[in-house]
C-alpha cells in the first residue's frame, strides 16, 4: 500500500515536472514576457525550501534540469546538474537557516538565479555546448531574468505559507 | 522550515551519484560527438506531445478571442485590405508578364525549374524554455518519421530560419540563425562575394570573413550560398543594416534576419535539397 502511493506520488511530481517543463516552453512563444522566467529553476528553490528533504529536493533538480535539456538545444546534463545543485543547495538552506523572511528569500532566489545562468554557461563552455553560451553579455537581461523568478518564487512561497497557516 | 536534518551521508552519496549521472552524459556526447542520445530523444518526443497540446490550446483561446472579442475597428481595416488587394492584383497583372519572359529565358538557357527540393511543412509548437537564451531554438512538431534529419536545412517564405540539430521521432528542435553558435555560408546577392553570417544571441546577425567587404553597403541582401550543405543555395537570409569600421582590417556589419523570428507559427523543413540544376555548356565554356 505504502509502495503504491509512493509510486502514485512520484509519477504525479512527474507529470505537474513535464506539464511546468512544457508550459515553459509554450508561453514564451506565445508571450514574449514568459521568457524572463525560469520556472524549473523557481521550482527547485521552492521545494528545497518547502519539502525540508535534500534527497527528494535533489532527485526533482535532476528531473526538471533534464527536462529542461531535452526541450531546449543545450547539452544534455546542463541543466540538470545546475538544477541538482540549486535543489540541494536551496534544501540545504532551507533546514540551517531561517527562510521565512521575505528578505532572505529574495537574496537566496536572486542568487540562486544567477548562480544557475552561471553554472550553466560554464559548462556550455566547457562542453563546447551547440546552443551557446547562455552569459555573453546579456548580463541585463539575466539581472532581469533574476529578478522575475525571486518575484515568482516570493509569490509561489507567500502562497505555500497561507496553505500551510490555513491547515495548521 | 527549519528542522535538523538525518545523517547526512546518504545525502552526500545521493547528490555526488546525481552530478556524476550529469557530467557523464555531457561528457560522453561533448567527447564522442554524439548530439542527441535515446534519453534526449525519448524526453523530447514525450514532452513536446504535451507542449504541441497547450499550444493548440492557447491557439484555440487565442483564436476565440480574436474571432469574437476583437473585431472593433474590422470595417476600417476591411477597407485598408480591399484597397490594397486592387494594388497587388494591379501589380499581379504586370508581374506576370515578368515571369513568363523569364520562363522564356530559363528555357533557352536549358536550366531546370528552381526547386526547393523535398519539404515538410512543421508547425512551431515551443521555443527554448531557459531565459535569457529564449528565441535562439524552437521546437517543431516534425522529426525523423517525416524524414527530418540533424542539418535539416529549415525556412519561411521570408527566408531561413535555421537547422535541426536534434530530431525525435516526431519532434525536433531548430537552432535559430541568431543563436550565437550559428554560422551559415553566404553570398551578397548583388557582387557574389562571399562570407560568413554569425548569430550573437540578439535579434540581428553578424557578417564576418568576406574576402572583400569595400562594395558593401546598406541595404545589401545576403542569401545562402550552399557551400555550408546545410542550406541550398540562393535561399534570402538577411539584410545589411549597418556598416561602420571594424577593429580589424574587415568591416563591421550588421545583418537583420529576413524572418521575423519571434513570430513564427509554421516552417518549412527541407528534408532532401534540390539537385544541382546543369550549368549550361554556354555559360561553362564562356568562363
Amino acid at each position: 500500500m505504502y509502495r503504491i502511493r509512493t509510486v502514485t506520488t512520484i509519477g504525479r511530481f512527474v507529470m505537474t515536472f513535464a506539464a511546468v517543463v512544457v508550459v515553459q516552453g509554450v508561453l514564451p512563444h506565445h508571450f514574449r514576457v514568459f521568457s524572463y522566467f525560469d520556472l524549473p529553476l523557481v521550482l527547485c528553490v521552492y521545494y528545497g525550501f518547502t519539502l525540508n528533504r535534500p534527497g527528494a529536493s535533489i532527485l526533482i533538480g535532476s528531473a526538471l534540469g533534464l527536462m529542461q535539456d531535452s526541450l531546449s538545444g543545450a547539452v544534455m546534463g546542463t541543466n540538470g546538474f545546475s538544477k541538482t545543485l540549486i535543489g540541494f543547495l536551496a534544501a540545504s538552506a532551507g533546514g540551517k537557516f531561517n527562510v521565512d523572511q521575505p528578505i532572505a528569500r529574495v537574496l537566496a532566489l536572486f542568487l540562486f538565479s544567477l548562480a544557475d545562468g552561471l553554472v550553466v554557461s560554464m559548462l556550455a563552455l566547457v562542453v563546447g555546448d551547440a546552443a551557446g553560451p547562455a552569459f555573453d553579455g546579456a548580463y541585463g537581461a539575466r539581472l532581469l531574468s533574476a529578478a522575475f523568478n525571486t518575484l515568482l518564487g516570493l509569490v509561489m512561497l507567500g502562497y505555500h505559507d497561507r496553505l500551510s497557516h490555513a491547515t495548521t | 522550515m527549519r528542522q535538523a536534518l538525518p545523517s547526512k551521508r546518504p545525502l552526500w552519496i545521493l547528490l555526488a551519484a546525481a552530478l556524476l549521472f550529469h557530467t557523464l552524459l555531457f561528457s560522453l556526447q561533448s567527447s564522442r560527438g554524439v548530439d542527441s542520445g535515446r534519453v534526449r530523444h525519448w524526453l523530447l518526443d514525450s514532452l513536446a506531445r504535451i507542449e504541441k497540446t497547450a499550444d493548440v490550446a492557447i491557439d484555440g483561446v487565442r483564436g476565440v478571442w480574436q474571432s469574437y472579442f476583437a473585431l472593433t475597428g474590422v470595417r476600417s481595416e476591411n477597407e485598408v485590405l480591399r484597397s490594397e488587394i486592387d494594388r497587388l492584383q494591379m501589380q499581379l497583372a504586370r508581374q506576370s508578364e515578368d515571369v513568363l519572359e523569364a520562363a522564356r529565358l530559363r528555357r533557352l538557357l536549358d536550366l531546370q525549374e528552381p526547386s526547393l527540393g523535398k519539404t515538410v511543412v512543421a508547425r512551431v509548437v515551443g521555443r527554448d524554455p531557459s531565459p535569457v537564451r529564449s528565441h535562439l531554438t524552437i521546437t517543431i512538431d516534425k522529426g525523423r518519421n517525416h524524414g527530418i534529419r540533424p542539418d535539416t536545412s529549415v525556412m519561411t517564405p521570408a527566408g531561413v530560419v535555421g537547422r535541426v540539430i536534434s530530431a525525435g521521432d516526431s519532434f525536433s528542435i531548430v537552432q535559430l540563425i541568431v543563436d550565437s553558435q550559428s554560422a551559415v555560408s553566404v553570398m551578397v546577392r548583388s557582387t557574389r562575394r562571399q562570407g560568413i553570417v554569425r548569430g550573437i544571441g540578439t535579434r540581428d546577425l553578424k557578417l564576418e570573413y568576406i574576402d572583400d567587404d569595400s562594395e558593401l553597403k546598406e541595404g545589401d541582401e545576403l542569401i545562402t550560398s550552399g557551400l555550408d550543405r546545410v542550406h541550398p543555395k540562393g535561399l534570402l537570409l538577411g539584410v545589411v543594416t549597418q556598416v561602420k569600421p571594424g577593429a580589424g582590417l574587415l568591416k563591421d556589419v550588421t545583418i537583420r534576419p529576413a524572418v521575423d523570428l519571434g513570430r513564427l507559427e509554421e516552417v518549412l523543413c527541407i528534408t532532401e535539397p534540390p539537385k544541382e540544376a546543369p550549368v549550361p555548356a554556354s555559360v561553362s565554356n564562356s568562363r
